[in-house]
């Protein structure tokens, strides 16, 4: 898993982060057409994304510059669930070429606010 | 009322030649902006917190200022953090603000280009304007950053289309390359795109300084790179009469981190032995460079700084935001122009939701929810003047040309009142 900035996830945060725009740059990851193919994903499907740190549900669209066996998710309150806080003692956070096992899920995407309340839970 | 000249608080290219129609009060267009500017400007007052607010309910300033200064002057650890999208009074305000209550002092580098100061700290650089680079640089390099995605306007005023003083033919007369684990749309509009395995960026850098110091090299493939590939980009160069690269968040957020970034200078440095090659961080937000200038100025260190013993320290890993929440040891935290609610790894992010956090922000976010205390302020480069240093360490004025709502303090004024009410708690 890689992850980073979109035009989209800066267009939508401008507008505001509660806003629907904002929501839909961020709480989905990109995948390869191989992948999509491989996993047999419909549209109806959603993704759960994990990693050794979190997981957490999200939609899904197609890169064609991706390859195969890799995923990329843009900055924001979801990808957040699936890094590590460990800086190993520079600072800053691993964020990409993480390892992260997808699979095609029925459970909905949670919305921003759901997200705050779990950080505000501590869960 | 038209405004030329506008520079953008947007990203770190601080493009200054946005032209903005005002109609009774209003933004009624930009010209000249990029699309994430376009949305920057037209939806400035979309979302707009309504009011301070304890607790979330709304109240007045001095409430919040008053809560702000009860907090800030009992807390042991406080961590005060954000400050690379406002301006430069309101960094030196905040710098100011963490000196006096013993605070941890740091700002949005320490995810970003962190790791590139650390690097740079250690072996130097070799850096330019973006203004030379327009004007002479006929090889460019794109070394895991993405420019059409993040930067937008970065191809087409600075780095790749312009006509320059020495590279009067602009695209036709520069050579672009990319260096990426994904073909972005960068990668696209490159002369050439080297496709590289992820967290292998060190070894390519390496086997590139290998080549051009005039080493063999046995593999057939280095970091999923064919040798070739690897070979025609060492050529092109030490055949460049003035090279760049622009390197991204792909350096530095990777395995090996600083050490990418120390081998990219390496790899530079090797090259000035043959001809004239500059490297420069694709700096993010805006004023990500003035954070880190203002509080050199002011404490000697880019961010990073504990102020618990009376004199500033300086130690990423230990003092960058991200670690002090993460051992929970911060035990209040000011938020000025940031959003680490949306932005950090949700450990570090929990620990904000179990301490008072004070925010300054001009729309609700993930860390305004969290927030006990906030404060919506103006916005620098629209409704307050100030100063931002853009991506190559250049320093252009923002402009004020709308009054903020009636009662909306910037974030410098609101600093300065945090500071008027801790002086006088202390008294």
């Amino acid at each position: 898993m890689i992850s980073g900035r979109t035009a989209k996830q800066g267009i939508g945060l401008e507008i505001g982060k509660l806003s629907k725009s904002y929501a839909e740059s961020v709480n989905h990851v990109q995948l390869s057409t191989d992948d999509v193919k491989e996993l047999a994903l419909e549209k109806t499907h959603n993704l759960r994304i994990s990693t050794e740190h979190g997981s957490v549900t999200v939609n899904w669209i197609i890169d064609k510059g991706l390859s195969a066996g890799m995923v990329f998710f843009p900055y924001g309150p979801w990808a957040n669930q699936v890094f590590s806080s460990n800086t190993d003692s520079t600072g800053m956070p691993i964020m990409k070429g993480i390892p992260a096992t997808i699979i095609p899920t029925d459970d909905k995407v949670q919305e921003l606010n759901e997200i705050i309340e779990k950080i505000r839970s501590g869960a | 009322m038209q405004y030329t000249d506008i520079v953008c608080p947007f990203c770190g290219c601080l493009c200054d030649d946005l032209e903005v129609t005002i109609k009774d009060g209003h933004i009624e267009s930009v010209k000249n902006a990029c699309t994430i500017s376009q949305s920057k400007f037209m939806n400035h007052h979309e979302n707009r917190i309504n009011a301070p607010s304890i607790n979330g309910k709304e109240t007045e300033l001095e409430k919040t200022v008053e809560k702000a200064v009860e907090i800030l002057a009992s807390a042991r650890r406080p961590l005060i953090y954000g400050l690379s999208s406002t301006e430069c009074g309101a960094i030196s305000k905040a710098v100011e603000i963490a000196e006096f209550t013993g605070g941890v002092l740091d700002n949005t580098s320490s995810v970003c280009h962190g790791p590139t100061i650390l690097a740079l700290q250690q072996v130097g650089e070799s850096k330019t304007t973006l203004g030379e680079v327009k004007n002479r640089a006929d090889l460019v390099v794109f070394w895991g950053s993405n420019p059409t995605e993040a930067h937008l306007r970065h191809i087409v005023r600075y780095s790749v289309t312009p006509k320059g003083m020495y590279v009067q033919e602009g695209k036709k007369d520069r050579k672009i390359f990319v260096v990426d684990v994904r073909e972005t749309r960068t990668a696209k509009m490159a002369d050439k795109f080297l496709k590289i395995d992820h967290n292998k960026d060190f070894e390519l850098l390496l086997a590139l300084r290998a080549l051009i110091r005039g080493e063999e090299l046995k593999a057939s493939q280095i970091a999923g790179v064919p040798i070739k590939e690897i070979k025609t980009l060492a050529e092109e160069m030490m055949k460049a009469k003035f090279g760049v690269v622009f390197f991204g968040l792909g350096l530095t957020q990777s395995d090996g981190r600083h050490m990418n970034i120390d081998a990219a200078v390496g790899l530079v440095s090797e090259l000035n032995r043959k001809t004239k090659f500059v490297l420069t961080p694709m700096r993010g937000h805006y004023n990500v460079a003035g954070a880190n200038t203002v509080t050199t100025w002011q404490t000697g260190y880019p961010y990073a700084v504990d102020f618990s013993t009376g004199y500033p320290r300086y130690n990423p890993g230990e003092f960058t935001a991200i670690d002090v929440l993460n051992r929970g040891e911060a035990d209040a935290a000011l938020i000025i122009a940031s959003d680490p609610g949306a932005t950090f790894p949700k450990d570090a992010a929990k620990h904000l939701a179990q301490i008072p956090v004070i925010t300054l922000d001009q729309k609700t976010t993930p860390t305004t929810m969290l927030s006990e205390v906030v404060i919506p302020v103006a916005t620098a480069g629209i409704e307050a003047e100030g100063t931002a240093y853009r991506m190559d360490g250049v320093p252009l004025k923002l402009s004020k040309f709308i009054d903020a709502r009636e009662g909306v303090c910037s974030d410098r004024e609101v600093l300065d009142m945090i500071i008027a009410g801790l002086k006088e708690a202390k008294q």
